[in-house]
């Protein structure tokens, strides 16, 4: 029934806070971006939408209620890109938009103008080394949680023929990480957060990783020796021309053809207040359990002499008006007598 | 509900509660104290006869498994370890409640219901020209509490040490003080706690009603007979928690219970007292049943037949602890009116 006795914990002593980070492997393999629910390119796990602005990429197909959102992908390039313009671009401005939306919200403005910035393949951001086109990989918060671990992301990009993407004879895998990138160095940092370079094995950058933000730029220079980025049935295209005459979600098609795998840490912060819970060696040693007595007799005692003994499984935790808060259990009964003062730590998690 | 893994090193499992979530979100979740529970623990496992000696004594008790951590606040702790810092005890106060025929003979306590175990209260919203308590007192000689507040009937409890007939220690006010008012386990109150839905209130033991001058419950009238005049007033409403849905708190006062054993006379300790050893408090206990109950019936209870009488029903259970010993006792009530 109710609980009367209480301790009193000492708020300034018995009660601190700390902060734990904690990191799960996120592998994503190929397959299931291409090929495992569905035949290339309509699988069931895939979305597209109506106003073809970017492309979702689900663990299971989306129509069921089991399946999760992985990653959206999608295409953009600047105003100033030599895409734009005079090529007549199929959704030209949904391109622009959406490396304009990425940019702003990830770069920012500048000038007296306050152009948005564009992405660089640097961590300086002094519009040398610009990246005006860009594939966007931005991964759902379900697997980034609070930010990507720095130093552990890695994506192999296919960059074999169309039909065989992934010829391991022909060296066709291309592996970008943020090798240089670490908690303490190898990042910049902007309105979108931490953000790290992605190179090649020859040391190239190829993209950037923004941590926080759960987010990729991939440039097109990953691809741009290759004239069978993407296929059609008008023939083969290079990722340029893709970008020109395929629609966004036909360039997320093709990506997702050539992602081989993606994978990376992610990282749960978790804020913590540890309670000290002092047990003193000369009280809490009886209980009113009803099997503690038999004919008004303790149990544990055959004469008054005897120690006392209880055993403890639950604390309570309770606030200054008796309500119960929060509940910790023991995972085997802890014995509790005048011989032994306890100091149970509790920890909740916020 | 499952058990915590206990093969290796100790852990604690710890959640927030539904009212801790609450709190949480209303930003005033502030933990200021703790208490300890034992609510898994079987204690008759205690083999204090372990042939392998002392350290054996507790082998079966340690190998409880625990239950992981539930965030309803009523599974929470039910009973708890006392604070108790005396080593030296040998018996703690139980609780019980007294339906001794010359005690509901010569007092205002009332007994169970026939073999049903369950203590009747009134309601009387249904009585027409036959009411519910005319129709039990003169047909069916049931006891009852009116549950308008208008009687003076009540179920009495008392606690104590219950060692038995003829055992140490046995009920002499000396034993009384050194055992229970020595060590602390005379409860002054104790916490009524009873369903809201059903019960507006409780009725106690009002202060200075007993019959005799020491205010006690006792057998030292003439004759050894019983001094138990007992009138009752409205218990003091309380924020207790109990932790059930629905349930309310309220405290009502105990009298001493001065029952001994008499040297001279015919009656003896046991025809007003079913504590057998020192004894510690009597308090009446009265519920007053909310006003307007119908569809409750229904979607709680159920209907029976009284002396031919067609009646409806709400079974509920009012507990009650003590405040310092913890003892506690569960009292079945059964809501009885006219269809």
């Amino acid at each position: 029934m109710a609980v009367t006795n209480y301790e009193q914990l000492d708020t300034t002593n018995d009660v601190t806070n700390t902060r734990t980070l904690l990191h799960e492997s996120i592998p994503l393999t190929g397959t299931i971006v291409s090929g495992t629910y569905g035949t290339f390119p309509d699988d069931a796990n895939v979305k597209n939408y109506s106003h073809g602005q970017f492309q979702s990429v689900y663990d299971y197909p989306y129509l069921s209620s089991s399946a999760n959102h992985i990653f959206d992908i999608s295409i953009g390039f600047d105003e100033s890109s030599a895409m734009s313009g005079s090529l007549g671009s199929t959704q030209e401005s949904k391109k622009i938009n959406m490396y304009n939306q990425m940019s702003q919200v990830l770069l920012g403005y500048t000038g007296s103008n306050n152009t948005v910035r564009k992405f660089e393949l640097d961590t300086t951001l002094d519009a040398v080394n610009q990246m005006k086109e860009a594939i966007f990989v931005n991964f759902s918060r379900l697997i980034t949680k609070d930010q990507i671990k720095k130093g552990t992301v890695s994506i192999q990009l296919g960059t074999g023929s169309w039909s065989t993407p992934f010829d391991s004879t022909g060296g066709s895998v291309k592996t970008l990480t943020d090798a240089s990138a670490s908690a303490t160095e190898g990042t910049a940092n902007t309105l979108g957060g931490d953000y790290g370079l992605l190179y090649d094995t020859s040391n190239t950058v190829r993209g950037l990783v923004f941590y926080q933000a759960g987010f990729m730029a991939i440039s097109t220079s990953s691809f741009d020796t290759m004239t069978d980025f993407h296929s059609t049935s008008a023939g083969t295209e290079s990722v340029l021309k893709t970008f020109v005459s395929a629609s966004i979600s036909g360039s997320a098609d093709a990506l997702r053809h050539r992602i081989k795998n993606i994978s990376f840490n992610n990282t749960t912060e978790i804020n913590s207040s540890i309670y000290f819970c002092r047990v003193p060696h000369n009280k809490y040693n009886h209980s009113a359990n009803p099997t503690y007595l038999s004919a008004s007799t303790i149990r544990v005692k055959s004469v008054n002499t005897d120690q006392p003994v209880a055993y403890i499984t639950t604390i309570g935790l309770y606030s200054s008006d008796n309500e119960l808060l929060a509940v910790a259990k023991l995972s085997e009964p802890l014995r509790k007598d005048p011989t032994n003062e306890l100091t149970l730590r509790v920890r909740l998690d916020y | 509900m499952a058990f915590l893994d206990n093969s290796g090193d100790i852990i604690l499992d710890a959640v927030l509660t539904e009212t801790g979530r609450r709190r949480m979100a209303e930003g005033n979740f502030k933990i200021t104290k703790f208490a300890l529970g034992d609510d898994e623990i079987d204690y008759t496992l205690y083999n204090k006869n372990h042939a392998s000696g002392s350290a054996y004594y507790d082998l079966e008790i340690l190998q409880s498994p625990v239950f992981e951590a539930f965030t309803q606040i009523n599974a929470g702790i039910n009973y708890g370890l006392l604070p108790t810092t005396a080593t030296d005890l040998l018996y703690l106060p139980v609780m019980k409640t007294n339906r001794l025929k010359r005690v509901t003979a010569e007092t205002n306590a009332i007994a169970t219901s026939g073999s049903s175990n369950l203590f009747v209260v009134t309601d009387s919203g249904g009585d027409s020209a036959t009411s519910i308590g005319a129709v039990l007192a003169d047909t069916a000689s049931v006891d009852y509490v009116a549950g308008d507040g208008s009687g003076n009937n009540y179920v009495l409890l008392e606690t104590g040490l219950d060692t038995g007939v003829s055992q140490t220690p046995n009920g002499t006010a000396a034993n009384r003080q050194s055992y229970l008012v020595a060590n602390g386990l005379i409860d002054r109150r104790l916490i009524v706690f009873y369903d809201g839905r059903f019960i507006s209130g409780i009725r106690g033991i009002a202060a200075g009603s007993s019959a005799n001058a020491g205010g006690e419950y006792n057998n030292l009238a003439t004759g050894n007979g019983l001094n138990a005049t007992l009138s009752l007033t409205d218990a003091s409403r309380t924020n207790i928690q109990s932790g059930l849905s629905n349930y309310v708190a309220g405290t009502v006062r105990t009298v001493t219970n001065g029952v001994i054993q008499p040297t001279t006379g015919t009656n003896t300790e046991t025809d007003f007292s079913v504590i057998n050893g020192p004894r510690g408090i009597v308090a009446a206990i009265s519920p007053k049943i909310k006003n307007g109950l119908d569809a409750e019936y229904t979607l709680y209870g159920g209907t029976t037949t009284v002396s031919g009488q067609s009646c409806k029903f709400i079974d509920t259970t009012i507990y009650v602890q003590g405040t310092v010993s913890s003892a506690q006792v569960q009292i079945p009530i059964r809501i009885l009116r006219l269809s």
